[in-house]
């Protein structure tokens, strides 16, 4: 599969001893919906700034929709909405959008037909000719989101999209990212709001001050945490420790932990269980939320704690390191 | 549509959005109409100054003082033009403008213009263009006016009046560039605003100070040429009197000590002179403008006085019409391209500095 964002070694030292990015290396797919996590600080919005080219790298290499990261001209083809981006008050929403598709080269004609489109999509047609200093948060990251997609971008890198827009607004915007996947548009998202990526992206990276701890798509991430769960009455058994298990309680009845996700390894404790005749209540394949794995991504294996936020100051090795 | 071309359109009409937006571009615009109103509004006559339909009768003042025609541009370049166009319109003109940098590279707002396929010196530079552009309306609309009432009230139409459009331009590009890098240094309107008119203070201060020395460089020469002449004269005569002798006596004294203290004018002179060859030139480009329009013959001469006196502060004195005309000689003798070539250099290297500072820094 071709690459949208193929990255390697992007650093960027901020004055001479803040390290916001520490050597990134990632890649993301053609036509998937690629989410970047992190803390704050992480440098997640600077490597994002990085390819649209409103910061500049200490050191880059890779490309960007197969052209060399920082190229201008590869910019017609992408959409971006940053994170608190501000439209001049003196414009309407409609302004706004066909003013960017301007500045990304469309003619008038073409802006004003997509731009009157997207408005109608992300739910803006009734107030696209009021001036934006009327509009809320919601409405704001609307128009900003249509005005991301209003020159038919290959690649849309999205910062936090859904801050600030109601629960109906955020589902509508899922399903919109699901629909641009749809098209073969590649969406690059840079969210805190795990619950809401998980529902949408095919692959993720784990940012934590300026390294990537993980990369993959979640099933990859988080195959090492797949368990069975098998809930039975009756004591603790002895024979669990035997078939790979362990046992909890779990009030009245014993919860079964069986590592792996293959049907198989669960098998030899349902055998046993039902030879003992006992009642297995459950069966439950089980796997670690997003939420669990930037946990563990952010949290340092050797103290337990969670990486302070703020990029790092000076040019030392972090507690966590090195991509998957 | 050629990408550069359908950006440039787009700018264009930002820009225009921006200062339709504020209030103030059109209370200048309105002002200068009224300036214009009431530029029409006067005139001149064989009994003395009109003012719509009264008559104001001032002795000696009258069209054989001046023609209608000289009356009229003398309002233009030193009402219009040196004094509305130059401070209070320019001012504003700031005012509306000074934001236009700081807004641009504000958080949030950068972002969504540096994401576009345009390179940020173009992007600096178009937006540079623009803030000018229409401050250059208002100049045009201004000097359309005026051309208008010169050409109807004075009798003379004059197209040389349209030299204030790039003048003026030129004039406010000075002070708007310097605007503009303090708005990318500071990215605050206000402080941009605030450290532009304390450089235009200074730059104010730096020119009234080079033309009192000039003043006193000039007084301190005349008063040696006339004790010279004076000297000379009593020298020459045969059989002196005492007094005569005693007066001899005395003159030579005063011309030495003129001699001595021309060159301690001289040399301050220069200083300051070269202080200011590298910041721009304000007045004397608008100044240029009177060049262009005013003829000096068509002016009245003030009396000749003839007595040698002290100058200014202390200095050593002269003939003040001799004075005057030496000075204007010398100011007249700096060249157009001294005094905008010069300016412009200021200029470039001040939009230069805030051009790096816009291309270089991360946002």
């Amino acid at each position: 599969m071709s690459l949208a964002i193929d990255l390697h070694d992007v650093r960027k030292v901020f004055g001479r001893k803040v390290h916001a990015l520490r050597g990134v290396t990632m890649q993301v797919h053609r036509g998937e919906i690629f989410g970047l996590l992190g803390p704050n600080g992480a440098g997640k919005s600077t490597l994002v700034k990085i390819m649209m080219t409103v910061v500049r790298p200490t050191r880059a290499r890779g490309t960007v929709l197969e052209a060399p990261v920082g190229q201008k001209a590869t910019l017609a083809r992408i959409g971006y909405l940053p994170e608190h981006h501000r439209f001049p008050r003196y414009l309407t929403g409609r302004q706004a959008v066909e003013f960017i598709g301007g500045m990304t080269g469309m003619d008038r004609s073409a802006c004003r037909r997509r731009g009157g489109e997207l408005l109608e999509i992300v739910g803006m047609s009734e107030w696209a000719d009021r001036p934006i200093g009327d509009y809320s948060k919601g409405m704001m990251q609307r128009t900003g989101l249509a005005s991301a997609l209003v020159n038919e971008p290959d690649l849309v890198l999205l910062d936090e999209p859904t801050d600030g827009v109601d629960p109906v607004g955020r589902r509508e915007i899922r399903d919109l990212l699901l629909a641009l996947r749809e098209k073969g548009m590649t969406v690059f998202l840079n969210s805190h709001l795990l619950s809401e990526l998980e529902m949408v992206c095919d692959r993720v990276a784990i940012l934590v001050q300026g390294e990537v701890a993980s990369q993959g798509t979640i099933d990859q991430l988080t195959a090492d945490s797949r368990r069975y769960e098998v809930l039975l009455d009756g004591p603790v058994p002895d024979w669990i420790d035997g078939l790979g298990g362990h046992a909890v309680v779990a009030g009245e009845r014993i919860k079964l932990i069986v590592p792996g996700s293959d049907p198989e390894v669960v098998q030899p404790v349902i055998d046993r269980a039902r030879s003992e005749g006992r009642v297995i209540r459950s069966v439950t394949p089980v796997r670690e939320s997003l939420e669990d794995l930037f946990m563990r991504a952010v949290r340092d294996p050797t103290t337990g704690k969670v990486a302070a936020p703020g990029a790092r100051i000076g040019g030392g090795k972090a507690g966590k390191g090195g991509s998957k | 549509m050629n990408q550069v071309l359908v950006q440039t359109r787009a700018l264009a009409l930002d820009a225009y959005r921006e200062l339709n937006s504020k209030r103030l571009f059109w209370i200048t615009l309105v002002l200068s109409g009224l300036v214009v109103a009431c530029f029409a509004a006067v005139g001149i006559n064989d009994k003395g100054l009109t003012i719509l339909w009264w008559s104001l009768e001032i002795p000696g003042f009258n069209d054989t003082l001046f023609t209608p025609a000289t009356f009229y541009k003398l309002i233009y370049t030193a009402f219009g033009i040196a004094f509305w166009l130059s401070w209070v319109a320019t001012g504003l003109a700031l005012v509306s403008t000074a934001s236009i940098f700081p807004d641009l590279v504000s958080g949030g707002a950068i972002d969504l213009m540096l994401s576009k396929p345009i390179s940020r010196l173009r992007l600096f530079l178009t937006k540079y263009v623009f803030g000018l552009f229409f401050v250059g309306l208002q100049v045009a609309v201004f000097s359309a006016a005026s051309f208008l009432v010169i050409g109807i009230r004075g009798g003379a139409w004059e197209p040389g009046l349209f030299l204030a459009v790039p003048i003026v331009l030129v004039f406010f590009s000075y002070l708007y560039g310097l605007c503009v890098l303090f708005g990318v240094l500071t990215r605050s309107a206000i402080a941009a605003l605030l450290l532009t008119a304390l450089a235009w203070l200074m730059i104010f201060v730096v020119h009234s100070a080079e033309q009192v020395l000039l003043m006193q460089r000039v007084s301190a020469e005349i008063r040696v040429e006339e004790l010279t002449k004076s000297v000379d004269q009593m020298a020459a005569l045969e059989n002196p009197s005492e007094l005569m002798q005693s007066r001899l006596k005395d003159r030579r004294a005063d011309l030495a000590e003129a001699e001595a203290s021309v060159p301690t004018w001289q040399r301050w002179h220069r200083m300051i002179f070269a202080a200011k060859s590298v910041l721009p030139k304000t007045t004397e480009t608008v100044n240029l403008l009177n060049r262009a329009l005013i003829d000096m013959a068509d002016l009245p001469q003030p009396p000749e006085d003839p007595t040698p006196r002290s100058g200014p502060f202390g200095g050593p004195g002269g003939n003040m019409r001799k004075t005057q005309e030496r000075m204007q000689e010398i100011i007249n003798s700096r060249s157009v391209w001294w005094v905008l070539g010069t300016s412009l250099l200021f200029e470039t290297v001040v939009v230069g500095l805030a051009a790096v500072k816009f291309c270089r820094r991360d946002f």
